[in-house]
């Protein structure tokens, strides 16, 4: 180019054209999100050389050149480390990329021969822009409290407390049952408390497998550790007081201190983390772990479905003309996948899928309501077991071969998975338990994965025309 | 008067109508494995589909021309074989001759009429096998059976891209997308080829032909060899009766599904031909045969094609129609490629 347009206004002209695509992967910790993104960058940059891709359209028709990175919009955020979970991926022995800690972005150019009847005018080469964003899942658990106040809050969270939750959080429930919600609390004892409070919500996540942890914050503070904006918690027992009776406490009182922080929680840790991340989306892609939560008993899978349903109300979700492109970007196509597709045979992915389904069947009502095409994958993006055949056990009968978590090799028929969630007397009589696998070591080409394909086709497929 | 009676109970049956699910199973590393790959072939279901009801021929009329037609050659040759043996037995050599030549010939005709039984029953299998896949709930290993009933060879290059693109966590709409864009796609470019090329020959041949006769007889002969060309194409090899009971097929296709259709393609026909016929009357001749011999191959390939194609990507008259006007008028600017 003899002549460079401002970065800026580089951006706004590639949006008006089309041509830039920021991709929301939406996924609670331990998702499967790092992995996801891992595995798209390798994918692309290889796409067309060794990486699988057939059922990629452009592919097909050997019209995707491949991608590069470049630099991305925002300066002030670290780079997605890519070559990290690929060295993690290649060590000897191999190990999933360590899960993210803070906030990371990346932009792909993707450089394409487009179709289009424009190509005689413009040239035929074309560059899509992809933006990906990485952070903690722990953290995306925070947009559904932006709805609520104070009281709100507090419902819920004493609405959640089952006994399996209560089982955890068993020293702060006695501790804090001791002040009412009008007695003054001095600043020491509150600290106390938010981190027995912590501690509960710390170990509901690591033993309990819970999904639903509020606010997600006090399990990755960052920079804000030990700051009083993470020293609240919820009122579980306000039995007995009305909403104004709270609303008239002094400033002072225990209540109104707890309303003060979490209201300065929202407006200046949340706000600015969904103003600036989670605004601006094209595309979206659910990530949902559906064998660990089946792994953990109805109780957890139940509250991974209220999780999720939570989570996609904190998205914009509507069709993108010229100007809405431009200036309030919305979702206008929607995938969910069920990772882990590889820990299980294929001929269970079918009955994944249609569990997952299931799992999101409110959301994916909205989304047709809403008109947003949204379609079910059984996905996995860096393949971990091969699938063998048996010869003398049973006709057909299928397994895995991969090394798991103990470092095995093992040769294993993992169980079904059913394609609606079980009744009660199933969990009692035999339940699930899904054996987690070690990556295979990654030695050159392209990571090898399930139908990571057919949903970067269904994503991008209409944008590289 | 008896009561209205009182409510009972009954014992429900002792029945398990909870789902179980296999449990994990871990085997020794030692047991041995072969590479797992989705299975290829699927039981052939007997069922006849409604496709191939309306395609077949009211039974009893063919079942008494069949027994006719069987009987008169049995008696027929066994006639000639007794008379073989009497010539043999009284050295009547003529005689002996002619009806030798009676047996070859019966026998001629027999290999004939099963040819065109098998052809027909190709077809017929062709159709559905097509319905079956149609309805997206094809059993795993139709698409294989598929392949190998379109007589792809074992090396054939777009049949061996297929199965190298796949993997064996496919499946079976995957595997048909990857099927349609290796296999098929190939298929469809060269039968749109040959849909131009045939229907701008023959447009320019009825417009050069001096007679009405001659039109008709021109019309004829090339568009049964355009159907046939399509139909190997698409791996199906056309016996006499197989050739009737598919342009049957098309014709009347054309006339009651696709009428709504062509009514839309008209509008913009009859601009064309109204424009044509100012400029000159044989040439709108041409034209018009030309484009009638484009929608017969294009529902004939809309008919042959193994999987059906998806609204988008279906070929309309619309591509094929300018390329023929110019054929027409003589410029070679658009050449069909």
């Amino acid at each position: 180019m003899a002549w460079t347009l401002p970065k800026h206004l580089r951006d706004v002209l590639e949006r008006g054209l089309d041509r830039q695509v920021r991709l929301a992967v939406t996924g609670l910790s331990r998702a499967g999100k790092t992995a996801f993104l891992t595995s798209l960058i390798n994918q692309l940059r290889h796409a067309g050389l060794d990486a699988q891709l057939e059922l990629v359209s452009a592919v097909r028709e050997h019209r995707l050149l491949g991608a590069q990175r470049v630099d991305q919009p925002d300066l002030s955020i670290p780079r997605f480390p890519y070559d990290e979970a690929m060295a993690s991926l290649q060590a000897s022995p191999a190990a999933w990329p360590t899960p993210t800690r803070g906030m990371s972005e990346l932009r792909l150019a993707i450089k394409y021969r487009t179709r289009r009847a424009s190509r005689h005018l413009t040239g035929e080469e074309a560059t899509l822009t992809l933006d990906l964003i990485d952070y903690p899942g722990e953290w995306l658990l925070d947009l559904p409290m932006l709805q609520q106040d104070f009281h709100d809050w507090s419902g819920t969270m004493a609405s959640l407390m089952t006994p399996e939750r209560r089982a955890f959080m068993s020293t702060w429930l006695e501790k804090a049952s001791a002040h009412t919600p009008d007695s003054v609390v001095e600043e020491q004892t509150l600290a106390e408390l938010a981190a027995h409070y912590t501690d509960g919500l710390h170990q509901a996540r690591r033993d309990g497998g819970f999904y639903f942890i509020q606010p997600g914050r006090f399990l990755l503070p960052g920079e804000l550790r030990d700051a009083p904006v993470l020293q609240f918690y919820p009122l579980v027992q306000l039995e007995g007081w009305s909403r104004e009776a709270l609303d008239a406490l002094p400033a002072d009182s225990l209540y109104q201190t707890l309303k003060a922080r979490f209201e300065h929680y929202k407006r200046h840790v949340i706000t600015p983390f969904y103003k600036s991340y989670f605004q601006r989306f094209d595309r979206q892609v659910v990530l949902v772990d559906v064998l660990t939560a089946l792994n953990s008993g109805p109780a957890v899978f139940n509250e991974l479905r209220y999780t999720m349903n939570a989570l996609m109300q904190s998205f914009n979700y509507g069709r993108n003309g010229l100007f809405s492109r431009l200036f309030t970007p919305r979702i206008d196509r929607l995938a969910i996948a069920a990772t882990k597709a590889d820990h299980v045979t294929p001929d269970q992915h079918d009955a994944l899928q249609t569990l997952l389904s299931t799992l999101m069947s409110q959301p994916l009502q909205d989304m047709r309501y809403a008109n947003i095409p949204a379609r079910a994958f059984a996905l996995a993006s860096i393949r971990a077991t091969t699938v063998k055949k048996l010869e003398n056990v049973t006709p057909n009968a299928l397994a895995l071969s991969g090394r798991t978590l103990e470092d095995q090799e093992v040769l294993l028929f993992p169980g079904d998975v059913p394609s609606t969630l079980p009744d009660e007397t199933f969990w009692a009589r035999q339940g699930f338990s899904f054996t987690p696998f070690h990556p295979a070591r990654h030695t050159s080409g392209a990571l090898p994965h399930i139908r990571m394909d057919a949903l970067l086709d269904w994503l991008l497929g209409d944008k590289w025309l | 008067m008896t009561d209205p009676r009182p409510p009972r109970y009954f014992e429900m049956p002792e029945t398990d109508t909870s789902v179980h699910w296999k449990p994990p199973h871990a085997y020794d590393t030692t047991t041995p494995v072969t590479v797992w790959e989705p299975p290829a072939s699927a039981p052939e279901n007997g069922t006849d589909s409604a496709l191939d009801r309306a395609l077949a021929r009211p039974g009893k009329r063919r079942r008494g021309l069949f027994a006719l037609l069987a009987g008169s050659l049995a008696i027929g040759t066994a006639q000639c074989g007794v008379a073989v043996y009497e010539a043999w037995q009284y050295s009547n050599w003529f005689s002996g001759l002619w009806a030798g030549l009676g047996v070859l010939a019966a026998g001629f005709l027999a290999r004939g009429v099963f040819k065109e039984l098998k052809r027909l029953s190709r077809l017929r299998r062709h159709a559905r096998l097509r319905e079956r896949l149609e309805d997206d709930s094809a059993p795993v290993g139709t698409l294989d059976d598929l392949a190998r009933h379109m007589g792809l060879g074992r090396d054939d290059p777009h049949l061996l891209a297929w199965q190298q693109a796949q993997a064996d966590h496919h499946d079976e709409r995957e595997r048909q997308l990857l099927f349609e864009h290796h296999v098929l796609a190939p298929r469809d470019r060269e039968a749109r080829r040959l849909i131009t090329r045939m229907s701008t020959e023959t447009a320019a041949l009825v417009a050069i032909s001096p007679m009405t006769l001659l039109d008709m007889g021109l019309m004829a002969w090339r568009n049964v060899r355009m159907i046939d060309r399509l139909a190997r194409l698409y791996g199906l090899e056309l016996g006499y009766a197989s050739r009737l009971t598919l342009c049957r097929h098309v014709l009347s296709n054309m006339a009651f599904a696709g009428a709504s259709e062509i009514a839309v393609d008209m509008g913009a026909e009859l601009v064309t031909m109204n424009l044509a016929e100012k400029l000159s009357s044989r040439a709108a001749q041409g034209l018009g045969s030309g484009l009638l011999s484009a929608r017969l191959g294009l529902r004939t390939q809309r008919m042959l094609r193994p999987l059906p194609f998806r609204e988008e990507e279906r070929p309309r008259i619309s591509h094929i129609r300018r390329q023929l006007w110019q054929q027409v008028k003589g410029s070679n600017e658009a050449e069909p490629r």
